[in-house]
């Protein structure tokens, strides 16, 4: 009894000691987080305030029709599909179309571009697509229809050439 | 014999960023079968690159097979493309690729590093760790102009060149990035709650993982120093950059996130010393030849090996083409390595993992 | 790269003369249909310690023939196996369908039509 007497102090001194070092750490805790309730936020408060944009972007594709010299390469190697040329069946103008929908903004076509300065990538973001835009069922209707016009010119000329050579007097 | 009982967890589950499905089968608590599958997410581009796009477009459609490694896939497409066409690329599009890989390393690890915190019951270090990567995507955005989808690798080079603000702010913003690293290193080491979610959970021995032929930082907890950057010079020079392998040797996931920790500041010093040796010179050099023969590539993505057969027959689309992810060559080691821990440990052992199921089943 | 070429007799002979677990990694295993229903099998290994050799054990077959497993050899080959049943529509010993794939899906999508 007399041996576990001081012993049983001397456990009960330790814990305290022990509980005023936890007693410090959470006092410690307590005062960093009411430190914390005045910080700033982390986050952005988004739609607010901008988030971050660097300013060469690579947004949407720009296309400037008095340089393009209509070669359509940028159709050829475009990935996702997103250019097409449509051409007139009667004089046979070209139209170029775009989808920024479909676009995944790789920069392929710009990098592909013979006439510099005729296609450039803006650093403005692409626009989210609603149910109103119906984006696949145009954008595919668009692109098959363009494909056929542009058929459809190529024998309406064959046609006429070989009209024109059976009698070249007319 | 105790009663058995099969619990399933996914394809749907709150600790799993992907589709992945486990059948554990348990006595009381512990695990001593597991079954897997990886195939929900199985989008068929492997035949897409080989029927419906040309060579050159191929390497902006295995970009989008991963979301955080699309830098990796794209570079390794790249190279096995321009070994069909015999091209030698640029030393300054070689050290533009490096950088942009460390630069994915760094927000990849981060990411899993908090989601092994989360699935172990620690949301306030997940918010932490995902505050911290925010710097890293912002700088990817600067470098590359797109926040997830980076394009940066072509057939033949780089797409864009470093700006000098933009290399010049990424090395102030590692200055601030360092500490809050240390800290992060710092809790992830010593927090006691953490430690015990996470020490001794989900042991892989280095045997099983030569065994098993384990890769990326779940074999180097193990002990197995495998790391491509290690290995090869050929095609981009990692050692002249400073590259150092990382191993540990508990293989639990507590060595697993050490691991990615330290990695992290062995990419900060390859970025560094990019930055400061970049060398002048072309971004991409072009040919006009089309892919032919066979050839095979691997690189070192932030899961691991990632390997690329490609075959061309001389036309503008391929004949074949193998992607063969990281996270593909783990999960037979995965499925082992839940054997004898606890139902509880699964979340966060999953986490460890770092699985990508997009990469997997393609 | 090392290309050696093997038959389906001496497949499991071959790789079990050739793998040694501590200093060879088995990367995958491929199939490349060639058409006319021949398919071209390859398994993929790279050394540790001499890593940019890569070398590929390669053979071809009709796609009727049963492809040995190297399952017995090398446990982590269950996967990629499992994988070319279904998606090139192969049959490999002691390999199921439905794993990729799920069973009432297309069969066989990289097979040429």
């Amino acid at each position: 009894m007399q041996v576990y007497l001081p012993l049983s102090v001397l456990m009960i001194r330790a814990c305290h000691a022990l509980q005023d070092k936890f007693q410090i750490e959470i006092m410690k805790t307590f005062f960093k987080t009411i430190g914390n309730l005045f910080k700033k936020p982390a986050t952005i408060p988004f739609p607010a305030a901008p988030t971050y944009k660097p300013d060469d972007y690579r947004g949407l594709i720009v296309f400037d029709e008095s340089l393009c010299i209509w070669c359509r390469r940028c159709e050829t190697v475009c990935p996702p599909g997103a250019i097409v040329f449509s051409q007139n069946i009667t004089d046979g103008k070209q139209t170029y179309h775009y989808s920024p929908y479909v676009c995944i903004y790789c920069q392929e076509c710009v990098r592909t571009c013979p006439k510099q300065g005729c296609l450039i990538q803006s650093a403005e973001p692409g626009h989210p697509a609603t149910k109103e835009h119906d984006v696949n069922n145009v954008w595919n209707k668009l692109f098959a229809d363009s494909l056929e016009s542009r058929v459809t010119y190529a024998a309406e000329k064959k046609k006429q050439q070989a009209a024109a050579k059976a009698n070249p007097q007319s | 014999m105790s009663t058995q009982y099969n619990i399933p967890v996914g394809a749907q589950h709150i600790s799993l960023l992907e589709p992945l499905h486990f059948k554990f089968t348990t006595e009381n608590e512990k695990i001593i079968k597991t079954e897997a599958n990886v195939g929900y997410v199985h989008r068929g581009i492997e035949q897409a690159c080989c029927s419906k796009f040309k060579f050159r477009q191929v390497s902006f459609v295995v970009g989008r097979v991963c979301g955080l490694c699309s830098i990796s896939h794209t570079t390794c497409y790249s190279q096995v493309a321009e070994k069909l066409l015999k091209l030698d690329i640029p030393k300054r599009a070689k050290y533009l690729r490096m950088l942009v890989i460390e630069l994915d390393r760094i927000h990849s690890h981060l990411l899993c590093l908090s989601h092994v915190a989360e699935n172990s019951g620690f949301e306030a270090l997940f918010m932490k760790t995902m505050r911290h990567r925010e710097f890293s995507m912002e700088l990817l955005e600067a470098v590359c102009g797109n926040r997830i989808q980076y394009d940066f690798s072509i057939i033949g080079g780089v797409a864009r060149d470093l700006r000098t603000d933009v290399a010049q702010s990424i090395l102030d913003k590692f200055k601030i990035f360092r500490p809050q690293l240390d800290e992060l290193v710092d809790i992830y080491k010593t927090n006691w709650s953490l430690s015990l979610k996470n020490k001794g959970i989900g042991v892989l021995s280095k045997e099983d993982a030569i065994r098993l032929n384990v890769v990326g930082p779940f074999a180097r907890a193990s002990g197995l120093g495998v790391d491509v950057r290690n290995e090869t010079e050929e095609l981009l020079p990692w050692k002249e950059v400073g590259f150092e392998i990382i191993t540990d040797t508990a293989g639990d996931v507590h060595a697993r996130n050490m691991v990615r920790l330290k990695e992290i500041y062995v990419s900060m010093k390859i970025i560094e010393n990019i930055i400061n040796g970049l060398p002048e010179g072309d971004l991409i050099s072009d040919t006009k030849a089309f892919p032919e023969g066979e050839a095979v590539n691997r690189i070192e993505a932030p899961r691991g090996e990632l390997f690329y057969y490609a075959k061309g027959n001389k036309t503008q689309v391929l004949e074949r083409l193998k992607i063969k992810a990281p996270t593909f060559s783990n999960i037979p080691a995965m499925v082992e390595t839940f054997t004898n821990n606890e139902y509880a440990s699964v979340p966060a052992i999953i986490g460890s993992y770092d699985p990508c199921l997009s990469c997997t089943s393609r | 790269m090392n290309r050696i070429e093997t038959s389906f007799e001496n497949l499991k002979k071959d790789i079990a003369a050739f793998y040694k677990p501590q200093a060879h990694h088995f990367i995958t295993m491929n199939g490349v249909d060639l058409g006319n229903d021949v398919i071209e099998y390859q398994w993929f290994f790279c050394d540790y310690a001499f890593p940019s050799d890569i070398t590929m054990f390669v053979t071809r077959a009709n796609v009727d023939v049963q492809v040995p497993s190297i399952k017995n050899i090398i446990v982590s080959a269950w996967l990629p196996e499992a994988e070319l049943v279904d998606l090139l529509g192969v049959n490999i010993e002691d390999t199921q369908k439905g794993f990729v794939l799920e069973l009432d899906s297309e069969t066989a999508p990289l097979r040429k039509k």
